[in-house]
């Protein structure tokens, strides 16, 4: 790779731009693609570096203009969890074993205390604040966790009016649509908030904050790498 | 109606009309106190003359009571001293506990009334005469 190009990736990287280095083979051109930016064209390379960045797959493709090697740059996941709870005690170490960066929100200071979640990032500020101030994007996921509407629905507002590839809320199906209710009474549109996971998790017969923490950890896995995949209702 | 049903109209409607919600320009200081327990967080921002209240504004993350008694600052609270906030709070706090009544020294306390059987939602009442009083103190140097 050559240097500028290396700069420049590591500059995206750090920004959290996903990015593909395109390789034409027969000629060793070289170029930094950005698969899902406002300049990303509609030509051939384009297309296929960002199928390869949705996949996250480095890949080898065909182009009228010859091989082309797109390695693939997504910047790692990032979970964002409301509600310093128990479930959240067991999801975070979870989601952290599978490349996860985890910050956890709660303005409940006697929640988010330190000692209960050691070297992870927890705020304690109010979760729309928070998430204004770091952005989401389209790798991002947010798990509501408090069960008061107080806190969720704004954290939830704010994920819905994001591309955080999944929106999650714990809670009963019938506090559920209550929730869609109120959401809609903030502005969201019906279609914005079927984006919900509620409730939250792969049904697993999950009881235990632990086996929860499992169900939804593998349901975001299932929106991160099965995104076509049809939700289970 | 019950009285407790009139209150609680009052009360709501206190809290949505968000008076003094906002940014004070000028402050002399500004307090922020919340409740760790809930997450409920109140800002009060002031500027005084002659040690009274000559203008405030608040900033409320929090529930309906909250922002309710904090409305309810933004209207009463203008002219008074730290020391005539610290009354209004020592009566609030006997109507909240059903105590004999007191002199109510600021007009439509009683509207928290309905709060008293609900002790774990003292504080949401409490918590903006809180705010108000650290920044009341911390104009006052």
């Amino acid at each position: 790779m050559r240097p500028d190009t290396l700069a420049a990736l590591r500059r995206d990287l750090a920004a959290r731009r996903p990015v593909v280095v395109a390789k034409w083979l027969a000629t060793g051109e070289e170029r930094l693609l950005h698969p899902f930016g406002p300049s990303a064209g509609g030509d051939p390379v384009d297309e296929k570096a960002r199928e390869a960045a949705r996949r996250d797959r480095s890949e080898t493709v065909e182009t009228p203009a010859g091989q082309v090697f797109l390695l693939v740059y997504n910047p790692p996941p990032r979970l964002v969890v409301v509600g310093a709870v128990h479930v959240t005690q067991a999801l975070v170490p979870m989601a952290r074993t599978a490349g996860y960066d985890v910050l956890v929100i709660d303005p409940r200071r006697s929640f988010a205390s330190a000692d209960r979640f050691q070297g992870i990032p927890v705020s304690t500020e109010w979760p729309d604040e928070a998430l204004a101030r770091m952005g989401l994007d389209r790798g991002c996921a947010v798990v509501t966790m408090t069960h008061d509407p107080k806190i969720d629905d704004p954290a939830l507002a704010a994920a819905l009016r994001s591309d955080a590839f999944y929106v999650g809320a714990l809670g009963s199906r019938k506090t559920q649509a209550a929730r869609r209710e109120r959401l809609m009474g903030m502005g969201l549109s019906a279609d914005d908030v079927k984006r919900i996971h509620g409730p939250v998790g792969l049904p697993i017969g999950a009881v235990s904050p632990g086996e929860i923490a499992v169900s939804i950890l593998a349901e975001i896995v299932a929106s991160l790498r099965m995104p076509s995949e049809p939700r289970a209702a | 109606m019950s009285d407790d049903e009139l209150y609680r109209d009052a009360l709501m409607a206190l809290a949505r009309e968000g008076v003094g919600a906002g940014r004070l320009e000028g402050a002399a200081s500004s307090a922020t106190r919340d409740n760790p327990l809930c997450g409920d967080r109140v800002t009060f921002e002031v500027r005084l003359e002659n040690h009274r209240v000559s203008a405030l504004a608040h900033q409320v993350r929090g529930c309906a009571l909250c922002q309710a008694a904090a409305s309810y600052l933004a209207r009463s609270a203008p002219g008074a001293s730290l020391a005539d906030l610290s009354e209004a709070r020592g009566a609030l706090l006997a109507l909240l506990r059903g105590g004999a009544a007191t002199a109510r020294p600021w007009p439509g306390l009683e509207v928290f009334a309905p709060v008293g059987r609900v002790k774990s939602r003292h504080a949401c009442v409490l918590l903006p005469f809180d705010a108000l009083a650290d920044a009341i103190a911390g104009a006052e140097g």
